[in-house]
């Protein structure tokens, strides 16, 4: 008893102690918000960064395949029927008439099949931004959660 | 607090909450003031842009993959109004547009002077062809590099992407064209523009790269593959001008068609233009003059109609090949007398020798023992009078006059059964003919061979529209039509290969309703090898001034066609073939 007594009269007699702590308690608080703000700013500043960076690219894919429609256009002018023809006739060449075909029956032929222009990209395309960019905290650790759960179930 | 002091940190608190509270009401008051407001209004336009987004429009290809329609970049000029007023440059830009874009240099200045109230840019010329463009820019670059005063500062450059055709005039009439606004108009780029562009849209994209995941992916227009082959199609363009030019004709038209698939190989006509080079197309087409005559123009096909006749005279049953008919000169139907192409008697002949001889008696005559309604019900089974719902924009479903219409006659049995006072177009001829080469199965003529979207390609199918004879008839008829051509039209016909045709002349109607006899239409339908048919050509040269016989003009066309045609197709000579059918697999 005597030493709360003591420990209350020290406090009256000295109450910059009181006021350090609450000022103690205040910078800490300014200390914690600050650095809140400055790893939101990180990741926000390095999301901005890789949008930006999505942007160019986004811009660079179609300067690309305008790119590509020119080139191909190009190259359709240069092997044009008439360019063909006029550069067969150059070299030499003249169209061919029935009677100078000499038909030949190879066993076994099998003729070209129908042209198809088909391509593998109707293939599922990766998701464009990771989702480490997209999902919340709440989410990534739901995720983290359950991936070792399953992870903690598999066989060694 | 109970200091002697005390009142000073009192007032001191005071003070600062105070100046805390006035501050804080300040930054409310200013946030919510309407200048603040108007700030943020005239701040959000930088915030992002309204973009039209034109996806590119699909690529045209022929049944090998060569490109016959594709893109290249070219360029919208415009300029920053604000820019260039207040760069004081608008003569350097109206004086650079003049020389470059072909502006006029006053008009072009008072319209960068001039703008419309409330106008933040303004389109100089588009579709400018990125040579020119990029001689521009390159100028701009150098400009600017000199002193203020001949700066081209405003100037801006947006590349878009064009139609092209890498082939010229080849096809043209088959594939039409792609003006400025992204619109396709006529044949397969009219036909097929909502698959070909894509769906155009204006969205919103936002500056902050924090929303770039709002981009919108805009998929691009399909890719269609036709079934012309560019090879065969050069063929007979070729031809047929060579034609117009050796029988003085106005015009011509050929289709080359598979008979047992509907696929159309090619379509010449003699109208054509660069789909390149719009300006021409208001010399070439006044006044609505169709674009592609082979399905837009319907004319009045003459003695090829014949066939149809005889078809459904056989396939009633009520004449055989070995009818016979004693041919006088003349028949009278409906009060009206009708005479022989020479105004001939011709006697005795059987449906055959009509056919070979095209005896306009005769065909009359089978009309009649066909009956009104029996041949009318054949003809529009053959498709007459109904498009044939060929792929291509503005088909003609041409005219067949039907008992109880007001213009009807029973006279029409006659003039109709030789191909005159019906009008039809050279598709609808082809379409009709392929249930006589295919067995009785009439095919539906189509132009696209596939479509290819996202990486997948879908072919089109083959389709039966119709039966409107039995296999027994077509292959009557064929080896009736092989005959009458063995012995007869000479002119059509291609050594080593086994082919039927018939030859068609029918005058022109004058503007008085009178027919000309010395202006005509002449025209020419064959397919072959007979056994196996693997095309159909139809020949129509209009207004030859050389000769007014189709048997003079359209066959001979026919045998340059189907003489190439043999070699580009690869089918060597019917006994070649049989032989190597006969080996076996």
């Amino acid at each position: 008893m005597n030493n709360v007594t003591q420990l209350i009269s020290k406090y009256r007699q000295a109450p910059w102690r009181h006021q350090r702590q609450w000022i103690g308690l205040f910078l800490l608080v300014i200390v914690l918000v600050a650095m809140v703000a400055g790893i939101y700013l990180n990741v926000t500043a390095g999301a901005s960064v890789a949008g930006r960076e999505i942007q160019i690219l986004k811009d660079d894919i179609i300067e690309n395949q305008r790119f590509n429609h020119d080139l191909e256009t190009h190259l359709a002018e240069l092997t044009s029927i008439k360019s063909m023809h006029t550069q067969a006739e150059d070299l030499g060449f003249e169209p061919i008439r029935p009677e100078d075909i000499t038909y030949v029956i190879v066993e076994g032929y099998i003729p070209p099949p129908p042209i198809d222009l088909s391509t593998n990209a109707a293939l599922p395309a990766a998701p464009l931004i990771k989702t480490e960019y997209t999902q919340s905290l709440f989410d990534w650790a739901a995720q983290a959660f359950i991936l070792s759960t399953a992870r903690s179930g598999e066989q060694p | 607090m109970n200091t002697p002091h005390a009142w000073r940190y009192l007032s001191v608190q005071i003070f600062l909450v105070l100046l805390a509270t006035a501050v804080i009401g300040q930054i409310i008051r200013i946030q919510s003031s309407e200048e603040a407001k108007a700030i943020l209004d005239n701040t959000s336009q930088y915030s992002g842009e309204y973009r039209s987004y034109f996806p590119a429009r699909g690529r045209i290809y022929d049944r090998s993959g060569y490109l016959l329609a594709g893109n290249r970049t070219a360029y919208e000029v415009g300029i920053d109004i604000r820019t260039v007023h207040e760069a004081g440059n608008a003569n350097n830009i109206a004086l650079a547009a003049s020389m470059y874009l072909g502006l006029d240099y006053a008009d072009a200045l008072d319209e960068i002077q001039n703008p419309d109230s409330g106008l933040l840019y303004l389109v100089l010329a588009s579709a400018v062809d990125s040579d020119i463009a990029e001689n521009l820019m390159n100028l701009q670059e150098l400009a600017a590099s000199q002193p203020s005063s001949e700066s081209l500062t405003g100037l801006h450059f947006q590349p878009t992407l064009q139609r092209s055709y890498p082939e010229n005039d080849l096809a043209a009439n088959i594939l039409g064209f792609v003006t400025g606004d992204h619109r396709g108009y006529f044949g397969i780029e009219e036909k097929y523009n909502s698959v070909l562009s894509g769906v155009p849209v204006l969205v919103w994209i936002p500056s902050d790269p924090n929303r770039v995941n709002e981009w919108p992916e805009i998929p691009a227009g399909s890719d269609l593959i036709l079934t012309i082959d560019r090879e065969i199609q050069a063929m007979t363009e070729e031809i047929l001008d060579d034609a117009m030019d050796t029988y003085g004709a106005e015009s011509g038209t050929i289709v080359v068609m598979n008979p047992q698939t509907g696929e159309i190989l090619a379509m010449a006509t003699t109208l054509r233009m660069d789909p390149d080079n719009l300006d021409s197309y208001e010399d070439l087409f006044p006044e609505q003059t169709p674009y592609n005559w082979a399905i837009s123009h319907p004319y009045e096909p003459g003695s090829v109609m014949k066939i149809y006749i005889m078809a459904a005279a056989l396939d009633a049953g009520v004449v055989l090949p070995s009818t016979t008919f004693n041919d006088t000169g003349s028949i009278t139907i409906g009060g009206a007398t009708f005479r022989n192409w020479n105004g001939g008697a011709w006697g005795i002949q059987d449906m055959t020798g009509c056919l070979q001889h095209s005896l306009n008696v005769c065909l009359a005559w089978v009309a009649t023992q066909l009956g009104v309604d029996n041949m009318y019900s054949y003809l529009q089974d053959f498709g007459f009078g109904h498009q044939t719902g060929v792929d291509l924009a503005w088909e003609s479903p041409g005219r067949l006059k039907l008992p109880g219409d007001e213009d009807w006659h029973i006279s029409d049995l006659a003039t109709n059964s030789f191909g005159q006072g019906v009008t039809v177009t050279p598709l609808q001829m082809v379409m009709a003919a392929s249930a006589i080469a295919n067995e009785g199965q009439m095919v539906y003529p189509h132009m696209v061979y596939a479509v290819v979207q996202n990486g997948q390609q879908r072919n089109t199918e083959t389709q039966i529209v119709g039966n409107p004879i039995s296999a027994r008839t077509a292959q009557t008829l064929s080896e009736m039509l092989v005959y009458s051509l063995e012995n007869e039209t000479s002119l059509a016909l291609v050594p080593g290969y086994r082919l039927a045709g018939k030859t068609g002349t029918a005058q022109i109607p004058t503007e008085y309703g009178i027919y000309d006899p010395n202006v005509t239409n002449t025209s020419f339908i064959g397919w072959g090898p007979v056994d196996d048919p693997q095309f159909m050509v139809y020949v129509w040269i209009e207004e030859p001034s050389a000769s007014i016989w189709g048997s003079e003009v359209a066959a001979p066309v026919f045998q340059q066609v189907v003489e190439r045609l043999v070699v580009l197709m690869h089918i060597p000579p019917d006994y070649i073939r049989l032989q190597a059918a006969n080996r076996g697999p």
